[in-house]
């Protein structure tokens, strides 16, 4: 057991008997009242959504997962396809569940899966990512905060916001939580 | 080696490098300092132009007012000369606005310094923060809707979006509950029939001790505050007596005269008809700040100090008045769709800290 001020994303929960992976999770002070964690759960195998909020001193019961390294192949439209690198044994999980990992994950790369028994729960994707740039778009007017931009799209099919230096077959470093530019990177 | 930048050079330097937040980078433009300083002066035009008296009062108070919910910073006042002790560093100026009105200063504004600990520092939170705090006179939580939509037509610049100008919807709380979550509060007024309604939601059970305060709060902020429209501002009105404030109650409903204003889904601002009333007044002080003590007696945050005679000003001649909070940082990120409070504040408070 875990206080619900502990709960992260990406964590394991057992909620009503079901393992539920945390996809959001903020901290919110209403008006007149104490804090609570406003958590966001989808279910790893069938992809239902659940919605919680829960006071930040009280517990939630949190699944002690294994960590695997895993070898991403491909999806289908369906399903996203792995193998584990130790035992070579192929594994699938509902795109549904992580829709955006479509295009922050690179085929042949590896990723920590955590594994609560044979069952697979979460990816791990690593919080800062190298792309290259497979495709520059015409710059955005510059807006007064960030300066000139424009958008690219990287190999995976990710859309980031650039400064307009930035070219074709460049690489760039992305903060995959929020999907921003955080720099070039020079080979 | 310290290296020394020349004022003038300094000033050239744009954008200034203002924090790194959660391992981004954020650049903040000189010209938001500038928007800030824009802001602030509409602000005070906008007062002034109505009779309002700009007022400054202690940021360092010797007491606050009890509020269980909200934890303070404290800091020791350490004298040869006089006795030792503890000030708070204030939530709100509201305790000395409120006695400036028993003075009979009619009505009073206020830009404030103000403080919160322990909340989760975010994009939409900084300890310390900016409060324009004002007060009407003979006014009712009503009268100071509209004031509060001319202030923000006021403030609006040439680059604000529409939804930050649109007319405001206004929205009962338990209107809302009945949209969002399919829930009629007016039936769920008691403990036990709020943890079934909980229960059919299909939220967890929780603490079987929970208050009916909680409750109401895990339902609204699961189902109806995330679907509060973001397209135009909204005001949530007429909230629940068992969330408890100095807002005086509406006669024959389980209400309060106060209402909550969401710009971008975000809420920027708090309204009440003040409670006026002597002996309720004080009853709210003696059992708020014995909750706060009970509460505090096992996370060990601060106790302020409270002032036991606090209630005695509100005699008979003390005015009807209605009183309204606006978070200006928040304001600020509205009036020019800025995402994050680092974005608006120079030196954001979230640059010094380290992850637990």
């Amino acid at each position: 057991m875990i206080k619900a001020g502990q709960v992260e994303k990406g964590m394991a929960l057992l909620m009503k008997g079901q393992p539920f992976i945390v996809v959001e999770r903020e901290f919110v002070n209403p008006g007149k009242g104490s804090a609570f964690a406003r958590i966001k759960m989808k279910s790893p195998t069938t992809g239902q959504v659940l919605r919680e909020t829960i006071k930040t001193q009280d517990s939630v019961e949190d699944i002690s997962v294994d960590d695997k390294d895993c070898q991403y192949l491909y999806n289908d439209g369906e399903m996203y396809y792995f193998m584990e690198n130790d035992t070579f044994e192929q594994f699938e999980i509902p795109m549904a569940t992580f829709p955006d990992y479509k295009v922050l994950m690179k085929d042949g790369d590896s990723y920590r899966i955590s594994m609560w028994g044979d069952k697979p729960l979460n990816i791990v994707i690593p919080y800062k990512v190298i792309y290259i740039v497979a495709e520059a778009q015409e710059a955005v007017k510059g807006d007064t905060v960030q300066g000139a931009s424009k958008i690219v799209t990287t190999e995976t099919g990710l859309k980031v916001k650039v400064p307009i230096f930035i070219k074709q077959g460049e690489k760039i470093l992305v903060n995959t939580e929020t999907k921003e530019y955080l720099e070039r990177v020079n080979n | 080696m310290t290296c020394i930048v020349r004022r003038k050079q300094y000033r050239k330097m744009r954008p200034c490098l203002t924090g790194m937040a959660s391992g981004t980078m954020i650049f903040m433009d000189i010209e938001f300092v500038r928007k800030r300083s824009e802001l602030y002066q509409r602000i005070r035009d906008f007062f002034n132009s109505k009779d309002y008296l700009e007022v400054e009062t202690p940021i360092l108070s010797e007491t606050l007012i009890p509020e269980s919910t909200i934890s303070c910073f404290s800091t020791f006042f350490r004298s040869e000369f006089h006795s030792s002790r503890d000030y708070y560093l204030i939530p709100s100026p509201e305790v000395h606005m409120k006695r400036l009105i028993g003075q009979g200063y009619g009505n009073i504004y206020q830009i404030a310094r103000c403080f919160r600990n322990s909340e989760q520092i975010g994009s939409h939170h900084n300890p310390e923060f900016s409060m324009l705090e004002w007060y009407t006179m003979d006014a009712n939580y009503r009268d100071s809707i509209l004031m509060t939509e001319r202030l923000i037509k006021a403030v609006c610049t040439e680059d604000t979006p529409d939804h930050v100008r649109a007319p405001f919807e206004i929205l009962s709380v338990a209107e809302a509950f009945k949209a969002y979550a399919e829930l009629d509060l007016d039936s769920l007024m008691r403990p036990s029939l709020m943890r079934e309604a909980i229960r059919a939601k299909g939220l967890s059970e929780g603490d079987t001790q929970a208050s009916w305060e909680e409750m109401f709060n895990r339902l609204f902020l699961t189902f109806v505050e995330p679907e509060i429209s973001s397209e135009h501002p909204v005001l949530l009105i007429d909230y629940p007596r068992a969330l408890q404030c100095l807002a005086r109650p509406i006669k024959g409903t389980p209400y309060r005269e106060r209402w909550e204003l969401y710009i971008g889904g975000i809420e920027v601002a708090n309204c009440y008809t003040e409670m006026t009333e002597r002996s309720t007044v004080k009853s709210y002080f003696e059992e708020e700040f014995a909750q706060l003590c009970s509460i505090r007696a096992v996370s060990g945050e601060t106790i302020p100090d409270i002032d036991e005679t606090y209630h005695e000003m509100f005699t008979d001649d003390y005015p009807a008045c209605s009183g309204v909070a606006i978070g200006l940082d928040r304001l600020l990120m509205a009036i020019h769709s800025i995402k994050t409070i680092q974005g608006v504040i120079l030196f954001p408070f979230s640059d010094t800290i380290g992850k637990r």
